[in-house]
């Protein structure tokens, strides 16, 4: 095996899979009509049935699940009160629309500087106007408490994982799952523990961004500079003294990077709890995507965009604001406590004049441009669709008839122990043996669960999504990699595109494409370029520059740079980018269930709407866990053996 | 006047003190079991070959030194010697495989966790090649650190802090924070944070290595004048050989985890062990470190016998002056007897390198 290239081995495994799927096609696919449930499926119904019937019954109900949906549920509630919804006998909140936008703005104002909150305000004040006032504050209400519960569990668990190698191991592999696992997969198990409603929300999004802010917080804590660390220790600090006077005054922007991306990841993950039924935006989005009405979808999805960046520029401002040590003249400091005071003072009045005066507490009715921004969009989605026809529809068949198709007959058309030898050939091929069993064990897995050919319509869109991904994305990742001018251009765009929550993508390309699966594919492509240019153009950037000097001082042109330098040693970068990006691509995929894309996606998602289809729906769930680990492993092993 | 402090604590050396830092057998061993290899016969192979055999990296093997109280003791070598990891065997930064470590009598590898930070906090402490500073402290709390968390009052650590400012010529940068500052004012709030508790003993980690030429020769000139005021017993790490002469009084030069010669600058050079040593010290100005007694030899029939008279222990450098304007050999004694005379062509040679 060793003589033969990697590269004709898998040609070799490839003709002979279009062969097979050629001679076989359409026998043994393990298809399942949409409606029906295998033996298994509806076993696994049942049981999700009886758990739910015991829900008043069973010990663990009553000692565990509820006490804990309530306590959170609670919590959550005090929130919404204070900022959202009518609190005890009043008709307002504790704190009407006015008194939000003065704390908003003063909070902005004293963590970092005025041009930012006069950035929040407006986003907020656009919310409003948006008609989204009250699913605004829904939305910021449950990220507000997800994110504090995800930082209470987080950042103690992160440090203890920073300073133990032990923690550290145990945890890695729950981390690393928790990164596959795709959004979607997160919503029906925790559902059905504990009911449709806040609490599932906001433990689903707690689950989803706890990692996050574990990663984040211990990487910082190792990352240190290790010299006062070692100086400390040489000085006879104790374990705390260390970590309370050393490492965590010199991880404080790490640790508050971390938070940004937790508060971010806890945005993008409540929208999308509307499934669950979160209360907040994600739930007018839902909707439209329902109804298929792209205008309403705007409306929402551009209160979702000016939150998420309300937020990340108010975080990462307050982290910019820690970058250094050395506080301002004495003069400065007195100046900032005038400010702050000043401010704080007209916060305070703000939210009393906000309790006192109605039109101050509830967003007036008046304001509101949301049946402009409905129509505005629906017909400049209705122009592009009529007059640019040819690159909307013509893109999307040229892609469904030579692309898309083709591959999904060799996949999910072809006997299903066809395709899972070939794919078990490729995993062998390009990851080594062990990564070829781990395929087969849970390949079969997924044979088992009913679900097979399901799965590669799944796995078929998502291969697309990459393909195109990686084609755009290298191509982008390269110039950025290369051109500092094209960096500036293109950073805000990748910063935003990292942070919006995925859901919202999907709107605009509804209108572009309408309900089918290539809506799911653009939506996949569009939210995951961002990170594979991102890491595409931090290895063309770390290429040493004395590797480009010598070979430009040989004579090569350009074009030879890039493919014979900078493309061969960022090979690793590329291939992690695929990686990732093929994460992302699946994660996006699944959710395009909604408009059209078949697949394990919408199963999932029907399985919360139809009671019988509930066991499906979690099979199918843990189908795409299957599937996300399998594509995970196969991509890190080819990236480990360059 | 250096020499005379050195000549003074040599002396002290001999004069049977008990020592105040001794090392006895220290092992570190990295690797598989590494306790096997501690005095087994695969210790003697090369660095690549015990590698090769058994998987393990000897970063120290058999070291043993005394250090008297107030000498300077410099432990030289290349990097990749081990003397990194040796000064932090001394402090159990890095835990030793094998061997002991007496500090003023008290083996410190077998003090537990507890009598290990008392010891840090109160008799020995370290400098860094990196500094290690605070970098969210300002000056006066970096100092002061060592004394906070040994509980002290903010006011008095304060006072105390402010001292050592003065002492290391830091005054007027108390309230700086260590970015603001060159490498060599940091290395200066690294040695007053080090002289803080007034410790018995002071480590001192390459410290000079990540400064400017200019600013290590200002830094090597404040060691000096420190040990001469306060009397600190230190060991000192450098890779840099006109450092370890310049500041030390006796000098152990490592190679490959072991060490191959302890001496005086002036024993280095003149009875280097081996063609290692050899090798090392032949850039030195001879003149500079040999002292009369290296170039005193009897004299010829027809050389005069009546010039000056010379201490056998002056420096070569130091004494040239006298030689070189008096027409007539210098006669050279010890302790009133009479070892030889020294000529200015004696001199010239030596300092032209052809002797």
């Amino acid at each position: 095996m060793t003589h033969l290239k990697k590269s004709h081995l898998l040609i070799g495994v490839g003709l002979v899979w279009i062969t097979l799927s050629r001679i076989f096609q359409g026998n043994q696919t393990l298809e399942l009509a949409t409606s029906e449930n295998t033996s298994f499926t509806s076993s696994v119904g049942d049981a999700a049935a009886s758990i739910r019937g015991n829900r008043t019954k069973s010990a663990a109900f009553i000692y565990f699940f509820n006490p804990i949906r309530a306590a959170i549920t609670g919590f959550v509630e005090i929130i919404r009160s204070i900022i959202s919804v009518p609190s005890g006998n009043s008709i307002i909140p504790v704190i009407g629309w006015f008194g939000v936008v003065a704390i908003v703005a003063f909070t902005v104002y004293a963590t970092s500087r005025l041009r930012t909150a006069i950035l929040a305000v407006s986003l907020l004040l656009a919310c409003g106007a948006l008609g989204m006032w009250q699913f605004t504050m829904d939305t910021l209400a449950m990220t507000l408490a997800s994110v504090l519960l995800s930082l209470l569990v987080g950042i103690p668990v992160g440090i203890w994982a920073g300073r133990s190698d032990r923690v550290l191991k145990i945890l890695t592999p729950f981390l690393d799952l928790a990164q596959i696992l795709p959004t979607l997969v997160y919503l029906a198990p925790l559902a059905l523990f504990f009911l449709i409603g806040t609490a599932s929300a906001t433990i689903a999004t707690m689950v989803y961004s706890i990692p996050i802010a574990i990663r984040i917080t211990a990487h910082a804590i190792r990352n240190l500079n290790q010299s006062p660390i070692e100086a400390a220790l040489s000085m006879g600090s104790t374990p705390t003294q260390t970590l309370t006077k050393v490492q965590l005054p010199m991880a404080k922007q790490m640790i508050i990077l971390g938070i940004n991306q937790t508060v971010m990841a806890a945005l993008s993950f409540v929208v999308i709890a509307a499934l669950i039924g979160a209360p907040g935006l994600g739930k007018p989005v839902v909707d439209a995507l329902i109804i298929r009405n792209v205008g309403q979808g705007f409306v929402a999805g551009f209160a979702v965009v000016f939150v998420a960046i309300l937020l990340d520029r108010s975080t990462s401002a307050a982290a910019k604001a820690q970058e250094s040590f050395i506080p301002l003249t004495s003069q400065q400091i007195r100046r900032g406590r005038i400010k702050v005071g000043l401010s704080g003072l007209l916060a305070i009045a703000s939210i009393f004049a906000s309790r006192s005066v109605l039109s101050l507490a509830v967003w007036p009715g008046s304001i509101n441009i949301s049946q402009q921004v409905e129509d505005v969009t629906n017909h400049a989605t209705k122009w592009i669709t009529t007059n640019l026809y040819i690159f909307t529809v013509g893109f999307k068949d040229f892609i469904s008839n030579w692309v898309l198709n083709p591959l999904e007959t060799l996949l999910a058309f072809s006997p299903w122990f066809v395709t899972l030898s070939a794919i078990v050939f490729i995993a062998a091929v390009i990851g080594g043996m062990r990564v070829a069993m781990l395929a087969t064990g849970l390949l079969t897995l997924i044979v088992l669960s009913g679900l097979w050919h399901e799965a590669m319509i799944t796995l078929t869109q998502t291969i697309v999504a990459t393909l195109l991904t990686m084609a755009i994305g290298i191509t982008l990742g390269i110039w950025v990699g290369r051109s500092s001018s094209a960096e500036k251009v293109l950073r805000p765009f990748l910063d935003a595109g990292q942070t919006l929550p995925a859901f919202v993508y999907l709107i605009p390309m509804l209108g572009l494409f309408g309900p089918t699966r290539f809506t799911a594919i653009a939506t996949g492509i569009v939210y995951s370029i961002p990170v594979v240019v991102k890491i595409v153009s931090e290895g063309i950037r770390s290429v040493p520059i004395a590797m480009i000097e010598a070979a430009t001082v040989a004579g090569s042109t350009v074009r030879q740079i890039i493919t014979k330098v900078q493309l061969p040693a960022a090979k690793r970068s590329i291939l992690l980018a695929t990686n990732q990006g093929m994460i992302f691509v699946l994660a996006v995929v699944v959710i395009g269930g909604f408009v059209g894309s078949g697949g394990l996606g919408y199963l999932v998602i029907l399985g919360g709407s139809k009671p019988e289809m509930q066991g499906k729906g979690l099979v199918a769930g843990f189908a795409i866990l299957l599937l996300g680990v399998t594509i995970d492993r196969i991509a890190q092993a080819s990236a480990r053996r360059t | 006047m250096v020499e005379e402090q050195r000549s003074a604590s040599a002396s002290s050396a001999s004069a049977g003190r008990p020592p105040a830092v001794s090392v006895r057998g220290l092992w570190k061993v990295y690797g598989p079991n590494p306790l096997s290899i501690v005095g087994s016969p695969d210790a003697t192979l090369s660095r690549s070959e015990l590698r090769a055999k058994t998987g393990c990296t000897a970063a120290v093997s058999d070291v043993s030194f005394d250090v008297a109280p107030g000498e300077v003791f410099v432990v030289m070598g290349l990097s990749g010697s081990g003397k990194s990891t040796l000064i932090r065997c001394l402090t159990r930064l890095v835990e030793p495989t094998a061997g002991e470590v007496f500090l003023d009598g008290e083996d410190i590898s077998k003090a537990t966790p507890q009598r290990l930070r008392e010891l840090r906090r109160q008799h020995f402490s370290m400098v860094f090649q990196h500094f290690g500073l605070l970098p969210h402290r300002k000056v006066i709390d970096n100092i002061a650190y060592p004394l906070e968390i040994n509980g002290m009052k903010k006011a008095e650590r304060h006072a105390r802090a402010n001292e050592v400012i003065e002492l290391v010529g830091l005054h007027g940068y108390s309230h700086a924070f260590p970015e603001q500052l060159s490498g060599g004012m940091q290395q200066r709030v690294g040695l007053a944070r080090a002289l803080a508790v007034d410790p018995q003993v002071l480590f001192l980690d390459e410290p000079f290595s990540a400064l400017d030429p200019l600013i290590r020769r200002d830094m090597q000139q404040e060691v000096i004048r420190l040990h001469r005021e306060l009397g600190k017993t230190m060991v000192f790490i450098t890779h840099d050989l006109s450092e370890a002469v310049k500041v030390g009084d006796r000098i152990a030069i490592m190679r490959d985890g072991a060490v191959v010669q302890i001496g005086t600058p002036e024993e280095l050079v003149a009875l280097p062990i081996d063609d290692y040593v050899a090798n090392f010290v032949r850039d030195i100005a001879k003149s500079h470190v040999l002292t009369l007694k290296y170039l005193a030899r009897p004299a010829q029939s027809d050389e005069d016998m009546d010039g000056p008279e010379l201490a056998a222990n002056m420096i070569i450098r130091d004494a040239a002056e006298i030689i070189l304007q008096t027409h007539k050999p210098v006669r050279v004694s010890e302790n009133g007897k009479f070892l030889g005379i020294v000529s200015s062509e004696d001199v010239l040679r030596l300092i032209s390198g052809v002797a």
